[in-house]
């Protein structure tokens, strides 16, 4: 034990409410707690307790005190002691030092800092195991449960210790590696990592053989060695992540591969047949770009964390959050975020799954602490940031057990033109000046490695977890937004994320030719990183910018004067070679070409799978209302508002419609923002996944994704000649023939949709293993797949605001379904919750649809549509009871159905491209015109009363809207 | 007139809140708190001092405190000279954190901060709209207001007040705004027209003076009729309530 000090500070009430609401237990509270590595004399303490609390809200607990301050709260019996463990980021440390090292100026120097959460409570030792668990995750904390009084002794003979990350004192000396080895001993170094010179590995580079004995040749023509850092950077630059290389594979034959033929392809063929091309920038950017007004360009990009949200939901979520925000930064000269999206696809909140990674050890996280970890993070990152977040959705399925989706979405504006140059053409130039801004380089994510909490102790720090920090990053994407950009002073930008300084570098070298790094001159987080770890280190909140030399002062003066860290650590060069040093020794030295394109390219056979048919299940005898309400309630269907409350969606005083529709409060299917003060103009956002529909038939799953995110921005009221889509495609088991044929079908049905709506896609992303496999409770080995899920994001402009629609009917409107509906029940909601029909599966007529689009959008710029939604999950019957919940209008419906379907596939079938309108009586004659020859039925008026009714000859349903409104804003259980 | 929005370390409302300025007819500036700090003699060319809404420091050591210490270390002297003068003040959102933080409202014993924005009731981030109706109060910032619909957005936003000191600040009527209900009643503390349950209903508080105004709600997203949620059932008017808190502003000057 050293002798150093704690101060802790006891919130007087707050702070532990929603922890008591959760645990049943109003005897808990919460303290705050500051680890020192020194000693404070009484001055000193005095002071900083001063600095760090507010005495109205907070006691400071002295070793004099305690004992009655805490008695006075009630008799506790255990403490729960949550600290990070040694390298975690502690952001909540690094501002107590910044405001004490400010106050107190010179008159304190060194010393280190750790913050602390400390739980009281009585109770029994199962209350504190259990609220341990929920609070804090062993990854990235430690957690320590003392009796109350050992712990008041240790208070107050000052027992605890600051723990540092304390690495072993090594020396580097250059690596080089020995490739003439057997195949056996080769695929160890691809699965198993590198061996450490006491026969430790250091983590799975995932290189197949084939990929190994091509750096094997490419090293005996240029006959010598490779370090170890050119293997882990070759690694890094050929990994799936970084390459897409199925999505660029030879597949069957389909030589392009599916991406060049099916996405890009499709975005090729649409320019060629559109004349008026407002696509501006495609996939090759961190995002893709569109044209906005004729002033500004609009991106957006949509990525995916999901792994390491499995692991730290809320540290996953957050980092997807501002990692993709910095994929906004990064986007040409640098955009400036203005909204944020977010898709979770999870497992049941409400179940336990009981997985392990290890034979009875290695737990899964339980699926409600995922979910409220992933809510959370993106819930911080966004808040933090200043970015709104309007657009999102959560849909559960137990298939996600294994592996919860994460889709994090940010869209960016930039002006078209900074100092008379086009913004999104960049270009680092020989000689430019390599600079690295933001946060600090740690062991982070280095091989997004997984290993389980016993082989973590304070000599090894985290490397599986990054945790993002949204102030850093605020602060940098401040100063570069705001100040670098608009003045022009630097020549390219990118952001450091998947594979770090390799990655990003690497990336805009090609625009010079190639680079020399100095990896020494890297600012740490700690001593003690390998030259590899530097070089590849996932840590966030950084960005890569190429400088001129004459600029290089005033912008990195521009970075420091806003609290923010710049370091020269290298240039760009001329010469197509990738140069890392290290205190001045070589470590890596390849060609440029080998290291972007010298990877084996794959060759993949994909064959027809067996078509998992949904089981069936006896439909519950139970009447139509009793079932409306049943899906209502589904999870989901049920109202997404208490996300929707807790992310700010008005920051930037953009939103002007906003998640939550109607008086009535009803979770809305596109969100849009006005993002210029002076200009009126709006950007509309959606998006739709069907992971449900996709065993059955991939193809018409994803033709009903990209139908959906389209419809939804038809029915907000945008342009459909400025309609953009973004493709992210999670699979599973992409090395399986039936899983790649999947995808083929998918894709295909990508390229079919997309040119016929003539919506261009413009960036997209995969994640193509998400499986997980390892163990249920018994021991028994088992692998949960995700279903194939394919998320398309849509973003379109919106000319005018009087073009914007809105959910609510007035009394005497009448509501009219455009568009066909079918028995289209197979994978529904309605067959989930309520039973199996003997039905097909939702496939979307494009021609069809456009006719209806085309036609709504007609009617919709003449003022003749009211109020209108997109049907989609629970179909004409959900879609119908929303209207009434959002307007707190009455709606009577009269069925009168065609195409010889009952009552049940009428109301909940999910057929696609259908709208429900709804308009004043006057407006029939002119919305008779325009949509001569095209389907839609008139399905009933708005009454005005407080009932919705659905009726035939006799009343079939008949319930109260506030009754509707209660079911469908109920609790989703176990969150 | 002119108005300095203060920025820097995670405030983010400081566009917006210029720009509502801007309209009412004020010249402005976004100023960061390290070039304010550099210069602060530059506060002289300015009429009202805005911090505007945000994160600074991440909330971390409670919402408002660390930049209030880093004000209360580098630019104190100058701030309470701005509010002694015939000047304005307004904190919004995490600027009624810092002011609150810094004691410059209520400011009734001159000394540490004698209020504290405590987490809200719900435990959560509370994103919502909300009504608020002006007390029996002099600050020119809430003249002829009686009502305003503007939205909220935080997780801290419940004022913590000693009870003796409750009722100096209600004999000195320094009550700026109040949660009111459907009804236009005193919320009573009722969820979600009270969105943290601030007690008797707090919304916002002034100094003695009146110009110097802490307050939770955020008039800038407000500033449109467009901002308003629902809004295409409104009878259509340029402007939100929020733009009420502004035009007062530039009329204190006129």
């Amino acid at each position: 034990m050293t002798n150093t000090i704690q101060i802790l500070s006891i919130e007087k009430t707050g702070k532990e409410s929603s922890l008591q609401k959760e645990h049943n237990n109003k005897s808990i509270k919460i303290i705050d707690g500051y680890f020192f590595s020194r000693n404070l004399d009484d001055q000193k303490f005095t002071k900083i307790s001063k600095l760090i609390s507010n005495d109205v809200s907070q006691t400071i607990l002295t070793k004099k005190n305690i004992n009655k301050v805490l008695s006075s709260y009630c008799n506790f019996n255990w403490v729960v002691e949550i600290k990070f463990l040694p390298g975690v980021t502690d952001n909540i440390a690094t501002t107590v030092k910044e405001i004490i090292k400010d106050n107190l100026k010179s008159s304190f120097k060194s010393f280190e800092l750790g913050s602390t959460k400390i739980i009281l409570i009585k109770g029994r030792k199962e209350d504190i195991t259990k609220i341990s668990k929920n609070e804090a995750n062993p990854l990235i904390q430690t957690i320590k449960i003392y009796p109350f009084k050992q712990y008041l002794n240790n208070f107050k003979k000052n027992q605890f210790k600051i723990e540092k990350v304390k690495l072993p004192k090594k020396k580097y000396s250059k690596k080089e590696i020995n490739l003439d080895i057997s195949d056996y001993n080769l695929s160890l170094i691809g699965k198993l990592g590198i061996e450490e010179n006491d026969k430790s590995r250091r983590g799975t580079l995932g290189l197949d053989l084939k990929s190994i004995k091509t750096i094997r040749n490419y090293f005996s023509t240029i006959k010598r060695k490779p370090t170890d850092v050119e293997i882990e950077t070759l690694a890094q630059t050929w990994s799936e992540h970084c390459k897409h290389k199925i999505f660029s594979a030879k597949i069957d034959d389909i030589q392009e591969g599916i991406f060049k033929k099916y996405i890009k392809g499709a975005t090729e063929k649409i320019i060629q047949l559109r004349k008026d091309n407002f696509c501006v920038s495609l996939f090759t950017d961190n995002a893709g770009g569109i044209e906005f007004n004729k002033d500004w360009i609009i991106c957006h990009k949509v990525e995916t964390h999901n792994t390491p949200s499995a692991l730290d939901p809320f540290g996953g979520a957050i980092t997807g959050i501002v990692g993709v925000n910095r994929d906004c930064l990064g986007f040409g000269k640098g955009a400036k975020p203005i909204a944020n999206t977010y898709a979770y696809y999870l497992a049941d909140p409400n179940k336990k799954y009981q997985l392990y990674r290890q034979k009875n050890k290695d737990p899964m996280l339980p699926a409600n602490f995922i979910a409220k970890g992933i809510i959370s993070g993106v819930r911080v990152g966004g808040n933090c940031s200043g970015i709104p977040t309007p657009q999102g959705n959560v849909y559960f399925d137990d298939r996600f057990a294994g592996k919860p989706l994460v889709f994090c979405g940010t869209v960016g504006i930039i002006p078209k033109k900074i100092k008379g140059k086009l913004s999104h053409k960049k270009k680092a130039n020989p000689g430019d000046i390599i600079l690295m801004a933001g946060g600090r380089v740690g062991k982070d994510g280095i091989h997004g490695a997984t290993f389980s909490s016993e082989e973590l102790d304070p000599n090894s720090p985290v490397s599986a977890v990054q945790i993002g920090d949204p102030i850093t990053q605020k602060k940098m994407s401040d100063v570069i937004i705001r100040e670098l950009r608009d003045e022009n002073l630097y020549s390219s930008i990118t952001d450091n994320g998947a594979g770090g300084l390799s990655s990003s570098i690497g990336e805009m070298a090609k625009e010079s030719g190639g680079f020399i790094v100095n990896l020494e001159k890297v600012p740490l987080k700690y001593n003690g990183l390998y030259p590899w770890e530097i070089w590849v280190s996932e840590s966030q909140e950084r960005m890569t910018l190429a400088v001129r030399p004459a600029n290089v002062k005033k912008v990195i003066n521009r970075f420091n004067a806003r609290g923010v860290e710049a370091t020269i650590i290298g240039k760009f060069i001329k010469k197509e070679k990738a140069i890392v040093k290290y205190n001045k020794t070589e470590i890596l030295n390849l060609d440029m070409e080998f290291l972007h394109e010298g990877y084996p390219k794959l060759n993949l056979k994909t064959s027809f799978p067996k078509i998992k048919k949904e089981k069936k299940k006896i439909i519950k005898k139970s009447s139509l209302i009793v079932k409306l309400h049943k899906l209502l309630s589904s999870p989901n269907i049920v109202s997404k508002e208490f996300i929707a409350t807790q992310y700010d969606h008005e920051v930037q005083a953009t939103s002007i419609i906003k998640p939550l529709q109607g008086e009535g409060r009803v979770f809305g299917n596109a969100t849009a923002i006005k993002p210029l003060f002076d200009d009126e103009k709006s950007i509309a956002l959606s998006q739709a996944a069907y992971p449900q529909y996709a065993e059955t038939n991939p193809y018409d799953m994803a033709g009903c994704s990209i139908d959906t995110a389209y419809k939804n921005l038809i029915v907000s009221g945008a342009n459909s000649k400025k309609i953009a889509i973004l493709d992210n495609f999670c699979w599973c088991s992409s090395d399986e023939p039936d899983r790649l044929y999947q995808l083929k079908e998918a894709a295909k049905a990508c390229y079919d949709y997309a040119v016929a709506y003539q919506t261009p896609f413009i960036s997209g992303k995969d994640s193509m293993f998400n499986d997980f496999k390892g163990f249920d409770k018994t021991g028994k080995s088992v692998k949960i797949s995700i279903p194939p899920t394919l998320l398309i994001s849509s973003i379109g402009v919106v000319d005018k605001i009087s073009h914007l629609t809105k959910m609510t009917p007035d009394d005497g409107d009448i509501l009219l379904v455009l568009g066909n509906t079918l028995n289209e029940l197979q994978d529904s909601v309605y067959s989930k919750i309520i039973g199996y029909e003997k039905s097909k599966n939702p496939v979307v007529n494009s021609k069809d649809a456009l006719r209806t689009y085309r036609n709504f959008e007609k009617a919709n710029k003449l003022g003749i549509i009211n109020s209108a939604i997109g049907i989609d999950l629970g179909g004409i019957g959900i879609a119908v009871t929303k209207l009434a919940i959002a307007s707190k209008k009455g709606l009577t419906i009269d069925l009168k159905l065609k195409n010889k379907i009952s009552v049940d596939q009428f109301l909940f079938s999910e057929s696609q491209s259908r709208i429900l309108v709804s308009m004043k009586k006057n407006k029939l004659a002119n919305f008779k015109k325009i949509f001569k020859g095209s389907d839609y039925t008139i399905i009933g008026k708005c009454t005005g009363l407080d009932v919705v009714e659905f009726k035939d000859n006799r009343k079939i349903i008949r319930g109260k809207i506030s009754d509707f409104a209660k079911s469908y804003k109920q609790n989703i259980k176990g969150l | 007139m002119n108005v300095l929005v203060l920025s820097g370390y995670g405030i983010n409302c400081e566009n917006e809140t210029l720009h509502a300025f801007e309209v009412v007819g004020f010249k402005g500036k976004i100023v960061h708190i390290n070039d304010l700090i550099q210069n602060p003699k530059q506060l002289n060319n300015y009429q009202v001092f805005a911090i505007p809404g945000g994160f600074s420091y991440g909330d971390d050591t409670g919402s408002g405190n660390a930049m209030a210490k880093k004000i209360l270390t580098n630019l104190y002297d100058q701030l309470i000279d701005f509010s002694l003068k015939d000047k304005l003040i307004i904190g919004i959102c995490n600027g009624c954190q810092i002011l609150i933080n810094l004691g410059l409202v209520p400011s009734l014993n001159k000394k540490d901060p004698e209020v504290a924005m405590i987490e809200n009731k719900s435990g959560n981030y509370e994103c919502r709209w909300v009504d608020v109706k002006v007390n029996n109060n002099k600050s020119p910032w809430l003249k002829n207001i009686s009502i305003l619909n503007l939205p909220v957005a935080h997780q801290e936003g419940q004022f913590m007040i000693p009870i003796n000191l409750l009722k100096s600040i209600k004999a000195n009527n320094l009550i700026g705004l109040q949660y009111i209900n459907n009804h236009k009643k005193l919320a009573k503390g009722q969820f979600p027209f009270n969105p943290n349950g601030s007690k008797d209903d707090i919304a916002a508080l002034t100094n003695q003076n009146g110009n110097v105004l802490a307050m939770m709600p955020h008039p800038e997203r407000a500033l449109y009729h467009y901002h308003v949620p629902n809004w295409q059932n409104n009878t259509p008017k340029k402007f939100g309530d929020g733009y009420k808190i502004f035009i007062n502003a530039k009329k204190f000057f006129a």
